[in-house]
């Protein structure tokens, strides 16, 4: 299985090494793992993975400070692994270039889904990204601007068009409120999370069939959105 | 009051008292002289005793002694023959004249030294009751300032001194003037050390011009240095017991949370356990109903653990003080509804109703921990309220405060134990009747008071009702009014 998709696992715990291993093995990925910054950045180097799955914690250096020296020459995907309560590490590592992130504990299938996430975006970027985008009966036409229900065309004003186009075309990655705000906005704009709650409230009014129990955009605590289409 | 004047006034108050007594003694003699012819040489002598006596009962043993040798004198001269003569010629006389002279004495040292201990007593006297006033004064008092200011205040009273300071040495010392203005900027007359056993504690400085300070002045200074360096150190053993104190019930508290808490993690570790086990071993088939089953309760035992360690972890940032709200403006329905989003595996069996009307302003809050005061107050209405009830969570604003009600249709809290369900591992159901970590309502309390608001419960006709209110004003500064954009694409 030659061509079967290459992750790095950057964590110093054996047992989670152990674990992840054991299971994306199975799932038919090819694994390495290394148990501190350093050695992950040298392996990463080697083998040029396609997906990086990086623990914040590590013994030699700060996970953050990993994901960027691998932003330096690598696009590949960086899944960030951290414990709970710690929002402002994982926004950093999302803004500094890292592509979603889990909490530890997390389950298995969470991780695998992150990771199909991560390598259809990976793929993307060689313009095979589909411009149309299914979420339960929702359709989305980026190319041609059309948000649909079902039959029903959804009218949308201009911002709000942007917002959801943003979310659509990165559907299944934690998108922060920094990156939002920016891509959305403007730099200038990326400390006025207010605009975001607001539009995104009359966002979901428009888009979700129970705005109070929404299903398409979910709220990550703390650090930003992330648009659920259909796999 | 200006000590040289003093001094000086009572140098004419004591010449005064010999010229009295002289001018007394010239009366009396005076009185005498015009009854000589009816009077004997001996009664005169008699009744020349009685303004003796009393000159050195009222002005002192000085006035009166020289008195008694002005009589001598007058008495000689104006009453023994011959007269107006110093000579005396009948040796009747000369007795009379030496036992007079002795007498006068005599009676002059006597009273003298009675009025000068009955004053060394006044003083005494005066002196105790000034200790007793300085020890009521300090006693009870914990506060190192103000002893050190009675202190002060006392010392001056009794030195009558210009200034006083008190320099008060240690962990954390301090200086305490008075007058606090208009020190003298010359040294000091008089430094007393302000003495305990296990060392000095500082000292006190006295300005006084004019006369040196007399020893019984010095005794008394050095008395109620003593006097405060006591009060010093009760009040340093006052303290430092209550801080031993905190300690030992914070440690006694640690303790209880330690035990509570293994109890805690080894439920869930002890399903996991037993259920990893099974399934590892041949007794659990490959294909048998129980398999799915173990595999559930370890996920789900896993969850629980996991929410465990992080109520902890809570709960001792919220204790250290180390819990602080990162605020931004949000919308409160929105945070609610990421907490259905997430709880909806748990309550199923219950119906979830919002009412937060959408022209709620945008509230200061910080979104990850209010989730969690709305899910911790969600989850325990979800483990009280029987299942097919209601919970309903409504907003409203009242002046500058936003309140939130979280109301179930579960039981009644007893009116005593409405305050205590906030407290650490407290619970009306016993412990092992429902799962949880018994920290759930105090986090919620925890970051509620974080924000600067107020979290309470009370019983409604049908069940329970969680309140909790919020400033709307943040760093001055109330709801953000936003831009709006209303045109389609």
């Amino acid at each position: 299985m030659s061509n079967a998709p290459h992750i790095l696992v950057i964590d110093d715990e054996p047992q989670i090494q152990r674990a992840i291993k054991t299971i994306l093995t199975e799932k038919g990925f090819k694994v390495t793992t290394a148990s501190s910054g350093e050695q992950g950045l040298t392996l990463a180097a080697a083998n040029e993975p396609d997906i990086v799955i990086l623990d914040l914690g590590l013994p030699d250096m700060d996970g953050v400070d990993v994901c960027m020296r691998l932003r330096e020459w690598t696009q590949c995907p960086i899944i960030i692994l951290s414990v709970r309560d710690s929002e402002h590490d994982k926004v950093t590592a999302l803004d500094k270039g890292a592509d979603d992130y889990l909490t530890k504990p997390f389950g298995i299938e969470e991780l695998l889904a992150r990771v199909r996430v991560a390598l259809r975006h990976s793929a993307g970027r060689l313009g095979t990204q589909s411009k149309i985008i299914h979420a339960g009966s929702l359709m989305i036409d980026l190319a041609w601007h059309i948000v649909k229900r079902g039959d029903e065309e959804i009218k949308l004003t201009a911002t709000e068009y942007k917002l959801l186009a943003y979310l659509a075309a990165n559907h299944g990655r934690v998108l922060t409120h920094q990156s939002i705000l920016t891509n959305v906005w403007d730099a200038a704009d990326a400390d006025h999370t207010e605009y975001l709650r607001v539009y995104m409230r009359q966002l979901r009014k428009k888009l979700e069939t129970d705005p109070e129990r929404p299903q398409y955009i979910l709220t990550e605590p703390g650090i930003g959105y992330r648009f659920i289409a259909d796999e | 009051m200006n000590f040289t004047a003093m001094w000086s006034s009572n140098l004419i108050l004591r010449s005064s008292r010999y010229l009295l007594a002289l001018g007394f003694i010239a009366l009396v003699t005076a009185f005498l002289f015009t009854l000589r012819e009816v009077l004997n040489t001996a009664l005169v002598a008699l009744l020349y005793l009685i303004p003796l006596g009393l000159i050195t009962a009222f002005w002192g043993l000085g006035p009166g002694l020289t008195s008694a040798f002005l009589t001598f004198l007058t008495f000689n001269y104006f009453f023994i023959q011959p007269y107006y003569r110093f000579t005396v010629h009948r040796p009747t006389d000369v007795v009379i004249l030496v036992i007079f002279l002795i007498v006068a004495i005599v009676i002059s040292q006597l009273v003298g030294r009675m009025q000068s201990s009955l004053a060394a007593a006044t003083a005494r006297e005066r002196e105790a009751t000034q200790l007793y006033e300085l020890s009521t004064a300090l006693a009870g008092l914990h506060d190192r300032h103000t002893i050190a200011e009675i202190l002060a205040k006392q010392v001056q009273d009794i030195s009558h001194g210009e200034a006083v300071e008190l320099n008060i040495t240690g962990m954390d010392a301090f200086d305490f003037r008075m007058p606090e203005l208009d020190q003298p900027t010359r040294p000091p007359e008089w430094v007393i050390p302000i003495q305990v056993a296990r060392g000095v504690l500082g000292e006190i400085r006295l300005w006084r011009a004019g006369p040196a300070l007399t020893s019984s002045e010095k005794r008394l200074l050095q008395t109620f240095a003593s006097q405060g360096a006591l009060a010093l150190e009760r009040a340093r053993l006052a303290q430092a017991e209550s801080r031993a104190r905190v300690l030992e019930e914070s440690d006694h508290l640690k303790s209880v949370l330690l035990s509570s808490v293994s109890h805690e993690l080894r439920t869930p570790l002890s399903t996991i356990k037993a259920a990893a086990s099974s399934l590892r071993s041949d007794d659990v088939h490959w294909d048998s109903a129980a398999r799915p089953e173990l595999i559930a309760a370890i996920d789900d035992e896993a969850d629980h653990l996991n929410m465990l360690v992080g109520n902890l972890l809570d709960m001792s940032r919220i204790e250290s003080g180390a819990l602080k709200p990162k605020r931004d403006w949000n919308i409160l329905s929105e945070i609610v509804s990421s907490v259905l989003v997430r709880m909806k595996h748990l309550a199923v069996e219950h119906r979830v109703e919002v009412d937060m009307p959408e022209s709620l302003p945008l509230v200061p809050v910080d979104f990850v921990q209010m989730e969690q005061v709305f899910t911790n107050l969600v989850s325990n209405s979800v483990k009280y309220a029987p299942e097919k009830t209601v919970i309903r969570i409504s907003a409203f604003v009242e002046g500058e405060t936003i309140h939130v009600i979280v109301r179930n249709q579960g039981p009644q809290v007893p009116q005593e134990h409405l305050e205590k369900i906030f407290d650490k591992f407290f619970r009306i159901t016993a412990a092992d009747r429902v799962t949880g970590t018994g920290l759930g309502l105090s986090i919620c309390k925890g970051i509620i008071e974080a924000h600067g608001g107020r979290l309470w419960a009370e019983n409604v006709t049908d069940g329970l009702a969680f309140n909790f209110t919020l400033p709307l004003i943040w760093e001055g500064v109330s709801s953000p009014k936003l831009p709006m954009d209303t045109e389609t694409e």
